[in-house]
């Protein structure tokens, strides 16, 4: 018994290393080259974006107001959203909106804006106006927009080595970049939109607009980033993740065919309305149905990480099995455990326990697999909420 | 001595140490940099570099020739036209009959002549050509705060050769002289705007009145 404790705990300090989880993330490193670079691409996209706000700012104030508001409110649902599918190895917030502020500011205003532009003048001065119009940004956006976002993960890898472990935590951060650009390319769309009835009707103008680029943006960059980055962890190989050249490229690949596709969707759908929503439609599911199962292939190794976290909980009987079962499985595993119980009250607390026990790995993670205070106090907490009894604060 | 087996084989009552996140080993430090973090970052670097410098600057070397030719019309959304001057570049906008996949004629073309430009902008617009001109002018205020360009002077009336009646204001800029038209087609407004180097003149060049005449909307865009 004593051995296999011995070897579970053992196992517990190598996911706790592989996974990085728990580990605290500083954002100023300045003996770290990646943290300058950081600093000022993103310093240079923010004065882009700030200048253009300011210029465009009492000519589009209503509109912008508006994007701004709605983008913002969009943002938090989409965080909220992040938090309820990562129960397990999750990357510090820090870390998250390092993420989101890269694809907001550098990725669009210090790269990808200026790139598209001057493609996509190139194309129209070498196969045309017409051409350039119907395949000039799906052809230039794949490139420029995923790459530029996709480099901002390179440099979170240099800034926070020890917690950028894994597929998983490139398709979270991925995910948040893409949140970033999606924003900031939004209210710069909304801003279009609000000039083009000559800056009058500005909320009309731009309404639209923003609620299509809600509705569409879940499957637009946010998904795209996600995948582009996990796949790009892949390519290069972490701690916590072999490197899988092939299956890297494939998941690069898929992201930049998706958004040539979803950009050149008016083409594709001619003069048709109809036609064009069935494509919409299409394309939307086609890369649903991708993320989803990238998201279930990269999570495993994430579930893993738990198990080996809190098996030598199981075995010291502050969890049990089912509890474990359901901490590292998935979220039918999670819904099973709940509904076991007969009662609604012991449905109920079952699922307390199951978040006391979630509090308690995170826990196990900050304190490196030690016995800490709040560690111990963790524990109780299980043990509390299984009895029933009320709490003390 | 403590056997290290026995060490990690019990959790431990204090977390293992672990180095401070910036902390850099000796042999991976160059000038006080970790030097592990200087290639991926001269990587996004040379991307950076690739897509904001390099690419705009090939672009601009690129020259770019599309001439009007005598009978060319250019066609925009809502299916407004004008005939642009025979001999200057298009730089954007699509020839009527050129039309998309989509279906759509893009909302501005522009034609250029050495320093002289030329630009028809299309939106909707619910009320007269007056009152686009003063929309006009109030968003163009806004944009520019009292700095570069300015509409100037009283808006004087204008007849198309479709005979449609909008109104025209001079637009004057520290070296930058030209005019605005306004139109209105039904709910579709129509914007001209023509600039030049401020020495060509106060009047616009006769050119410029033959593209603002030649701006009508065809049946189609009617509909």
């Amino acid at each position: 018994m004593t051995t296999t404790l011995a070897e579970l705990d053992r196992a517990r300090d190598t996911a706790l290393d592989l996974s990085g989880w728990g580990r605290r993330f500083s954002f100023y490193q300045p003996r770290n080259f990646a943290f300058w670079g950081y600093l000022l691409l993103v310093g240079i996209g923010i004065l882009v974006f700030l200048s253009t706000l300011a210029r465009e700012y009492d000519a589009y104030g209503q509109a912008i107001g508006l994007a701004v508001t709605s983008f913002a409110i969009y943002g938090a649902l989409f965080w909220w959203f992040t938090q309820h599918i990562d129960h397990y190895a999750k990357l510090p917030a820090k870390l998250m909106v390092v993420a989101f502020v890269w694809g907001g500011f550098a990725a669009t205003g210090a790269m990808a804006a200026n790139a598209n532009d001057a493609i996509l003048a190139l194309y129209a001065k070498t196969f045309g106006q017409v051409w350039a119009l119907d395949w000039g940004a799906g052809l230039a956006a794949p490139f420029t927009e995923e790459w530029a976002k996709g480099s901002g993960l390179l440099l979170l890898i240099a800034m926070a080595p020890r917690q950028v472990r894994t597929a998983f935590d490139g398709f979270i951060l991925g995910a948040f970049i893409g949140l970033g650009f999606q924003i900031v390319e939004d209210i710069t769309y909304a801003m279009t939109s609000a000039g083009t009835q000559f800056g009058a009707n500005q909320i009309g103008a731009s309404v639209g607009t923003i609620i299509l680029r809600m509705v569409s943006g879940v499957a637009a960059h946010i998904l795209y980033s996600a995948i582009f980055c996990a796949g790009l962890v892949y390519l290069l190989g972490r701690p916590g993740e072999p490197r899988k050249v092939g299956r890297g490229l494939l998941l690069i690949a898929i992201p930049m065919l998706l958004h040539g596709a979803w950009d050149s969707l008016a083409a594709i759908a001619g003069p048709s309305a109809l036609k064009l929503i069935g494509l919409l439609i299409a394309t939307i599911v086609v890369a649903l149905a991708i993320v989803v199962r990238v998201y279930q292939s990269t999570v495993k190794r994430e579930q893993d990480f738990v198990r080996d976290v809190m098996a030598p909980e199981q075995a010291r009987d502050v969890i049990t099995a089912a509890e474990l079962d359901a901490m590292a499985g998935n979220r039918k595993a999670r819904k099973a455990y709940r509904k076991a119980g007969r009662k609604r009250s012991e449905r109920k607390r079952a699922r307390y326990v199951l978040d006391a026990a979630y509090a308690l790995a995170d826990e196990l993670a900050a304190a490196r697999g030690a016995d800490t205070d709040r560690v111990r106090f963790a524990r109780t907490e299980v043990a509390r909420i299984r009895a029933g009894v009320p709490s003390r604060w | 001595m403590s056997d290290p087996e026995t060490a990690v084989s019990s959790a431990a009552a204090a977390p293992r140490f672990e180095p401070d996140e910036r902390w850099v080993p000796a042999d991976e430090r160059w000038f006080g940099l970790d030097r592990r973090t200087i290639r991926p970052t001269l990587a996004v670097f040379a991307l950076a570099l690739v897509m904001s410098v390099v690419l705009p600057i090939i672009d601009a070397k690129v020259p770019y020739h599309d001439i009007v030719k005598a009978g060319d019309v250019l066609e925009l959304e809502g299916g407004v036209t004008f005939v642009p001057e025979a001999g200057w570049g298009i730089t954007s906008g699509l020839r009527a009959g050129h039309v998309p996949l989509s279906g759509e004629y893009p909302a501005t073309a522009t034609v250029e002549d050495g320093a002289m430009k030329f630009t028809l902008r299309t939106g909707q617009f619910h009320g007269d050509a007056n009152q686009l001109l003063d929309q006009i002018e109030a968003t163009s205020e806004a944009l520019n705060r009292g700095r570069g360009v300015r509409l100037t002077g009283a808006p004087t009336s204008i007849v198309t050769d479709q005979g449609k009646q909008g109104a025209t204001v001079r637009i004057t800029g520290p070296h930058t002289a030209g005019v605005v038209a306004a139109f209105v087609f039904d709910a579709r407004g129509v914007e001209a705007v023509a600039t030049g180097p401020s020495d060509a003149g106060a009047e616009p060049a006769a050119t410029v009145l033959r593209m603002i005449d030649s701006i009508s909307q065809t049946g189609e865009g009617k509909r």
